[in-house]
């Protein structure tokens, strides 16, 4: 206690300290009070936050439903069998009627798919072009017009750490289930999808991924840096780690989908390995109607730069790769022993070939 | 004064993040004004101010790391770990909650109550041997009892506890991870749907009629079963359920079975399907024949596209023909001549029955009316 030396000169102003020292007292419990919940005041109004978003979002979600189809494809996707018997979900991305979803909800090769908008009137589907890196693909049902869209977030805007929800059809509600999370980080996959810890599932692939206000961050998808199969990636569902495409600013990938176009992930045709004599990567093997082969690269050439940058294993030519589509151009500046100086061989990269002896076990069922 | 502060908080505080904080806030509290007293007054301001710094002190944090704390610390006890017969792959261990001040114990059926003994282990270790009372091979629930007073425990209500985006906390002991009298794992998440069983999985994946809570915890793992899911404020939304697959999505489930249907199956009520059900008799009355054929000459995966349609039967009645595809009837989608033939075979009461069919490019409605039949 300080020593203080102070004598009011009259009885009121004594009062009047009083009483302001119990009022500071009191507002500084409150103060405290409110100090202490602050932290977790936001966590508590959160669930409505939540609810709000969703409720934002879900007049843009369809119910995607398919019929017939293949009853599974050969051996296990990722680890689950075949894509389930429920319906899918997609996104509505136009008022005439676009639905942006997941290339694995048709995995099975349905010959009929239907859509059924936040109208609640089914419609049948056409399925226009795929892309088969994104595993996104474009359905449109016709006659429609004036359908809700959601707010798509600027994909550069998106921040590591910030809240995420997905959302989806799958467990065959028109409702959605949402699981909610963070984005774990950007620019995963051949820089192309956000990562989150979101469930992402069968139930929400073709989903959106949306935020706090519910714009749309990107479309679920499964994704496996090491496979661009159909169903790689599926074995990490509901796993805490999920993908999502962003598409702000993907007009031209849409109207490209919208021509019915298939975009395929880039294939170099080539088995490399490192470099004994330095870094760089030396091709093994030049497949035969590879794309390497067919622009000349030769056994025993030395792959030192790819667009310019350099590559020093062949794990990083390979992330170089993906990061392309077929049918892009490249150039690889290669060592060739008989060669003075390193040559510039420009490459149009191919797509992968179909697995060798049967045909695709993913061929549609005959249609009568 | 202000010293005195400082110390009351160093008092109630336990630790140093808290004191540090009510020491800040300390510095920044503004000084009194008009700062002149007579002596005799001091002491008295001396006492009521050390009284109100007291009661600060100890209204100082009631948690501070953490809101769901208390929530956690007070459910922690309300759960316990059950102990039986493990057969194969089928573990010996669940969770289980408490749901009476007498000893009752829910958790999920299964063999591992089907051994000489199921041991109950409360949160302070004691190991207690239980009576299985009643068990439900549908709901796939379990009542056990033990010889213990245990005031500690759920309440259990008709009322649905949390909605859609609540908070939920789930303990249980999956992976037999706490042992004796260790607390149970505890994780975070929120509900992602209030669904019902009927509509919305097959029929395959559990016998379960009723709602269901589904949660973005991932709770489908062994020894799980049978803990609590509950609000960040302790009420109990339901007991997590056996892991179940489900054949929508091909993926396992998290989810809870709702405090309503754990409170009906408690006090031996019948569950509301079921008695509805009741009402239509399976089986007294035979599967209406539409008179529908079905092109089968591919998989039961196939669409289901009508190959014939017999004359005067009920669906050449409402149109149907020939290369129709059946897209659902009542509402149930057929998405291929497997589902169909189930669909088809379910009784019905008789009622006109609506059927969608694509015929082109167009979604046809169509009434078929099954009465005449059906009698």
């Amino acid at each position: 206690m300080r020593r203080v030396n102070f004598f009011p000169r009259r009885r009121s102003d004594c009062l009047l300290a009083m009483a302001c020292v119990a009022s500071a007292l009191l507002f500084s419990e409150s103060l405290i009070a409110q100090q202490n919940d602050s932290p977790f005041q936001s966590l508590k109004v959160l669930p409505e936050v939540f609810r709000s978003a969703e409720r934002t979002v879900r007049p843009t979600l369809v119910t995607i439903e398919s019929f017939g189809g293949i009853s599974a494809v050969a051996g296990k996707i990722g680890g689950i069998r075949s894509r389930g018997e429920g319906n899918t979900t997609g996104v509505m991305i136009s008022p005439d009627g676009y639905v942006v979803t997941s290339t694995f909800n048709f995995i099975t090769r349905p010959p009929v798919i239907t859509v059924i908008p936040s109208d609640g009137k089914r419609r049948i589907a056409k399925l226009l072009g795929q892309d088969k890196i994104r595993k996104l693909c474009l359905l449109k049902i016709e006659d429609v017009q004036n359908m809700p869209v959601p707010e798509w977030v600027d994909a550069e805007k998106i921040v590591v750490g910030q809240w995420s929800l997905s959302l989806g059809v799958g467990y065959g509600d028109l409702s959605p289930a949402m699981s909610i999370g963070i984005i774990s980080a950007k620019n995963r996959v051949g820089g192309r999808a956000i990562q989150t810890d979101a469930n992402v599932s069968p139930a929400n692939y073709g989903g959106p991924l949306i935020d706090l206000k519910g714009r749309v961050m990107g479309i679920c998808v499964p994704l496996s840096p090491g496979s661009q199969a159909v169903g790689a990636g599926v074995e990490w569902y509901d796993s805490g780690i999920g993908f999502a495409i962003p598409l702000s600013g993907a007009g031209e990938l849409i109207e490209r989908l919208k021509n019915g176009e298939t975009i395929e992930p880039a294939f170099l045709g080539v088995r490399s390995m490192l470099d004994p004599d330095g870094t760089g990567v030396r091709i093994e093997e030049a497949l035969p109607n590879g794309a390497a082969k067919k622009a000349g690269v030769l056994v025993g050439d030395v792959i030192v730069e790819f667009d310019g940058r350099s590559v020093s294993n062949p794990i990083e030519l390979g992330t170089m790769i993906n990061r392309h589509e077929s049918g892009d151009t490249v150039t690889l500046t290669i060592d060739r022993e008989d060669a003075d100086e390193p040559l510039q061989i420009v490459v149009q990269l191919g797509s992968v070939p179909p697995p060798k002896g049967k045909s695709s076990p993913l061929e549609p069922p005959p249609i009568r | 004064m202000i010293r005195a502060h400082v110390k009351s908080c160093f008092r109630g505080g336990r630790g140093s993040a808290r004191a540090k904080k009510c020491r800040a806030k300390a510095r920044t509290e503004p000084r009194p004004p008009g700062s002149e007293m007579p002596p005799g007054l001091i002491s008295a301001y001396i006492i009521v101010a050390v009284l109100l710094t007291l009661t600060i002190g100890s209204k100082c944090p009631a948690d501070q790391l953490s809101f769901l704390r208390p929530t956690i610390e007070s459910c922690q006890p309300k759960l316990v770990k059950v102990f039986g017969a493990g057969a194969g792959r089928i573990e010996s261990y669940a969770t289980g909650i408490l749901v009476s001040a007498d000893g009752h114990v829910l958790t999920t059926q299964g063999a591992i109550l089907d051994g000489r003994r199921v041991r109950v282990l409360t949160t302070d270790g004691s190991s207690y041997d239980a009576s299985v009372l009643k068990r439900d091979r549908k709901l796939q629930l379990a009542l056990l009892k033990i010889d213990a007073r245990t005031p500690e425990h759920f309440t259990l209500g008709e009322q649905s506890v949390g909605q859609k985006g609540d908070w939920v906390l789930a303990l249980s002991n999956a992976f037999r991870v706490a042992d004796k009298d260790e607390p149970l794992s505890v994780m975070m998440g929120i509900i992602s749907l209030r669904t019902s069983m009927t509509a919305k999985l097959n029929s395959r994946d559990i016998a379960y009629q009723g709602d269901l809570v589904l949660i973005d915890v991932i709770t489908s793992n062994p020894g799980a079963g049978g803990g609590a899911v509950v609000t960040s404020d302790g009420k109990l939304v339901g007991m997590i359920g056996k892991i179940i697959n489900s054949s929508k999505t091909n993926t396992r489930l998290n989810y809870a079975v709702p405090n309503a249907t754990l409170y009906r199956f408690f006090n031996g009520l019948q569950e509301p399907d079921a008695a509805q059900k009741n009402g239509v008799q399976p089986g007294n009355i035979a599967a209406v024949d539409l008179g529908i054929r079905i092109f089968r000459l591919g998989g039961k995966r196939d669409p289901a596209y009508v190959d014939r349609v017999i004359s005067g039967s009920p669906a050449a009645a409402a149109g149907i023909k020939p290369d129709d595809l059946i897209v659902s009837i009542a509402g149930v989608k057929i998405g291929n001549v497997r589902q169909f033939e189930q669909v088809i075979k379910q009784p019905t009461d008789g009622s006109d029955q609506i059927l969608v069919v694509k015929r082109g490019r167009k979604l046809l409605r169509l009434t078929v009316s099954t009465g005449e039949k059906g009698q």
